[in-house]
């Protein structure tokens, strides 16, 4: 039987006449132009543009590819035409046409599980690996800057002013523009093989190139005159910078060579001497003859039964048979919660740290630096503007780029703050610049326009719950947190006051409270991204709530229920009794002291004690093989304030969680004794240990209680010994 | 042919029954293997070294718990076992059997009433 061709034999004869009609190697071997390349240019468009749209079907694309229209022509004529673009209008017309092609072709494209059809699911995998194709060819073309070309073409229409801007103007602008946001946005296919280095299409080839053809300088020009030369442009610059810094450390971005070659050590030695630990840990348990030595032992059991293990390895061990009893069992409990499975290739990865090298650090440094200089402010507060008016050029994911980039860009703003400092702290010439610069760079975001609408987002993202979204504003937010932290301890005082104003209004509304609270409490299979997000979030608003209600001891908050309730209990009573004069004034008084009460830190924490709470946290520490020194560190706080600050230890006496903390200390495969977070983990676990052992002492009960999480009405007894005293009528 | 067939000659299908699947479920747990034995084996069994023997202790206490979950359960991992039993803790049963089992060893609530200091 044959097997229908892939593609309809004459749609690839059409493409194949097109490509070769439009020139190819001439005389002296240099690219030359056919007569009619212009138009065959233009049909090639039309043909994409038929298929691609009108009949959902992704053939055109897979024939170009194979026709290596891409590199063989396209590159070829914008290399041609380089530097003679900006001109000849007969060649800049050729050159717009090639990039027209371009764009779509370079087009990222996935496969959408609702709309895919067979058609898609047959061509997207071999367009996408062509597409990285593409990149690397672009990338390093070593005749021409492709892209710098591709600049080229749009510099006329960019320097006009934007009101003498015609439509063709804009399109060509927003042509180039998406080109670059194609180019960024590539990247290597987990999954799908390529014939040539990762290293080519990695991020660091992507930063060089930018750096190399001017791209960087372009999305400066563009961002920092945004709201005044160009308007629309704001969310593909967004893009652009989304896809070029996602996963970036900003930290390690503007450490200096130095410490950063000594950090980098640092993390290779721990990292082979978490190795050194693990293997030490195996051989520890390895047989030490061969392994069909063929021993087997008995284990004693009550009620005159045994059960048997084989193996050496458990000899004179009676915790490593236990163990070993164990992990010959064959059943697994069903897992319901790997539905995340497929997600896995849409969710946007900016949880994926990503290397660079040395020198797309530096100038992907430097930009990042004139950009905090040039064009933050500007485009972000006008990216907040278009958010808020949800202009239709703005997409769904945008806003979650937003708020991510936000985040990256303050903790980058306090990184290099920082950096400044300690530099001046070094040469201790007492004229500190940076502290005169104040905080004003970012001061666009630290607004209460801002916070309504990373409120807004949150609150939405968590009730439709779109993890990703919510994540992403959960980054925010902690940032924003840590900034006004650090911002209250400048040296100005006019930052001090604008920090304390902030912080002000954060913690004054009990809503932001609320949400906090509840999005660690409903942590269900988010994955570890999300976990650590939401975390971390919990842990610096717990700490800086502490700090800030311990300096304002007569904090305020605003609660909403109350005040509804309570108004209508004054509002009842209040018609029935006297005239209606004094009433309002009645109903403003009681509404003005009931919605605001004294904030109580203690009762508040509370809120983060409960068992559901407790769980996020032990699952984000189940991962603490995977976890750095501060995410241990902020695990190990949480459960210190359970145990011991709020005396609610009974919660976490759970058999599972005993056996998780036993595990990370006295393994196997536990933490790494070395590391710096260990002692405080195993002085932690020791003291909580003894005392749950003298809580099951004093309780019997609780042997029975310690499978099961707490339910409300016996939690008090099991901590105390005694039922909380309920004044009780006669 | 239908009329004089009656049926006699067909091979009677007889479809096996897969054996059901021991299941960790209320019953299980509050059989005499489950919890009940879990709160005769504890108090007789579990003696602890205290002070300066905190992990070994813990250990001790895992290992009980281990082994009992092996013999009522011995299908499930230690860890899958405990969180069978875990989401079983929330229904209202075994609520109100904790309740219970928690009210049989509090002190007489008529003899503590004035010992307050």
């Amino acid at each position: 039987v044959e097997q229908a061709p892939v593609v309809d034999p004459e749609v690839r004869a059409h493409i194949y006449n097109l490509v070769s009609a439009i020139g190819g190697a001439g005389d002296d071997g240099s690219y030359e132009l056919g007569d009619d390349a212009l138009l065959c240019l233009k049909d090639l468009k039309k043909w994409l543009s038929i298929f691609e749209n009108k009949l959902n079907r992704r053939d055109v694309a897979r024939c170009m590819a194979e026709a290596n229209l891409v590199k063989g022509d396209l590159l070829e004529i914008l290399a041609k035409y380089s530097e003679r673009v900006m001109v000849d209008k007969l060649k800049h017309k050729i050159a717009l046409a090639c990039l027209e092609l371009l764009v779509p072709l370079t087009w990222p494209v996935e496969i959408d599980p609702m709309e895919a059809t067979a058609n898609h699911h047959r061509h997207i995998p071999f367009i996408q690996v062509a597409q990285t194709g593409y990149k690397r060819a672009i990338l390093q073309f070593d005749r021409a800057k492709i892209l710098q070309t591709a600049v080229r073409v749009a510099l006329p229409s960019m320097a006009e002013t934007r009101k003498e801007r015609t439509p063709r103007d804009e399109g060509i602008i927003r042509i180039v523009l998406y080109f670059i946001r194609n180019i960024a946005m590539l990247s290597q296919s987990r999954v799908l093989p390529t014939d040539f280095d990762e290293a080519e299409v990695s991020r660091s080839a992507t930063i060089d190139a930018f750096h190399d053809q001017d791209i960087f300088q372009v999305l400066l020009t563009v961002a920092s005159s945004i709201g005044d030369e160009f308007v629309s442009q704001d969310v593909v610059v967004l893009e652009i910078l989304y896809h070029i810094l996602k996963g970036v450390d900003a930290e390690k971005l503007f450490m200096e060579e130095k410490k950063l070659a000594n950090t980098n050590t640092e993390e290779l030695k721990s990292l082979i001497q978490k190795e050194k630990a693990m293997l030490a840990g195996y051989a520890r348990h390895a047989p030490t003859r061969h392994n069909r030595f063929g021993t087997m032992i008995w284990i004693k059991r009550d009620d005159e039964k045994v059960s048997t293990v084989s193996g050496q390895d458990v000899l004179g061990k009676a915790q490593k048979s236990m163990q070993k009893m164990d992990k010959t069992k064959k059943w697994n409990k069903p897992r319901h919660g790997s539905r995340r499975k497929d997600d896995e290739a849409s969710r946007d990865l900016f949880d994926l740290p990503v290397p660079l090298s040395p020198s797309a650090r530096k100038y992907l440094k430097a930009f990042v630096e004139e950009f905090l200089d040039s064009s933050f402010n500007p485009l972000f507060v006008h990216l907040r503007k278009a958010i808020e008016r949800e202009h239709e050029r703005v997409e769904s994911r945008h806003s979650r780029q937003y708020f991510y980039l936000v985040a990256w860009f303050l903790r980058a703003e306090c990184a290099r703050r920082r950096q400044i400092k300690e530099k001046a702290a070094k040469k201790d010439a007492g004229t500190i610049n940076a502290e005169d610069e104040s905080f004003g760079l970012v001061a666009g975001v630290l607004n209460q326009e801002t916070f309504i609408l990373l409120n807004r987002f949150m609150q939405r993202s968590q009730d439709d719950k779109i993890w990703q979204d919510l994540n992403a504003g959960m980054k925010c937010f902690t940032q924003i947190l840590l900034t006004v932290q650090e911002m209250s301890e400048a040296a100005m005082e006019e930052d001090q006051e604008i920090a304390e104003n902030i912080q002000n209004r954060i913690f004054y509304e009990e809503s932001t409270h609320d949400r906090i609270i509840h999005i660690l409490r409903s942590y269900k299979d988010q994955g570890l991204g999300y976990l650590d997000a939401c975390t971390e979030l919990s842990h610096v608003f717990l700490r800086m709530l502490e700090r800030y209600s311990k300096q304002n001891v007569d904090l305020q908050i605003r609660s909403r229920r109350r005040a509804r309730k309570k108004q209508k209990v004054t509002e009842a009573p209040g018609q029935n009794d006297e005239g209606n004069t004094s009433e309002a004034e009645d109903v403003v008084e009681a509404h003005r002291t009931t919605t605001e009460r004294k904030f109580d830190f203690a009762r508040f924490s509370a809120k983060f004690m409960t068992q559901s709470c407790v769980n996020t946290f032990v699952t984000f520490t189940r991962f603490y093989n995977d976890l750095n020194a501060d995410q241990l560190k902020r695990a190990h706080r949480f459960f210190y304030r359970v145990a011991f600050k709020m005396r609610l230890g009974i919660i976490l006496c759970r058999v599972d969680i005993l056996q998780l903390f036993n595990k990370m200390i006295k393994g196997p495969e536990g933490l790494d004794p070395d590391m710096p977070a260990f002692k405080e983990w195993e002085e932690f676990v020791r003291h909580f240990f003894r005392m749950a052992l003298k809580k099951i002492q004093e309780r019997p009960e609780l042997v029975v209680e310690m499978l099961f999480s707490k339910i409300n009405a016996t939690m008090y007894y099991l901590e105390h010994g005694y039922d909380r005293e309920v004044p009780t009528r006669a | 042919a239908r009329g004089t067939n009656l049926g006699i000659d067909e091979e009677i299908k007889i479809a096996k029954k897969r054996q059901p699947i021991a299941k960790l479920d209320e019953a299980r747990l509050l059989s005499a293997a489950g919890i009940p034995k879990l709160r005769r084996i504890s108090k007789e069994r579990l003696k602890f070294k205290g002070k300066g023997h905190e992990f070994s202790d813990i250990v001790r206490l895992l290992n009980m718990y281990q082994l009992w979950l092996d013999d009522l359960y011995p299908r499930a991992k230690f860890a899958d076992g405990l969180a069978i039993i875990e989401k079983l803790g929330h229904s209202k049963r075994i609520q109100m059997m904790r309740r219970e089992w928690i009210e049989e060893g509090k002190p007489k609530a008529t003899a503590d009433i004035d010992q307050d200091p």
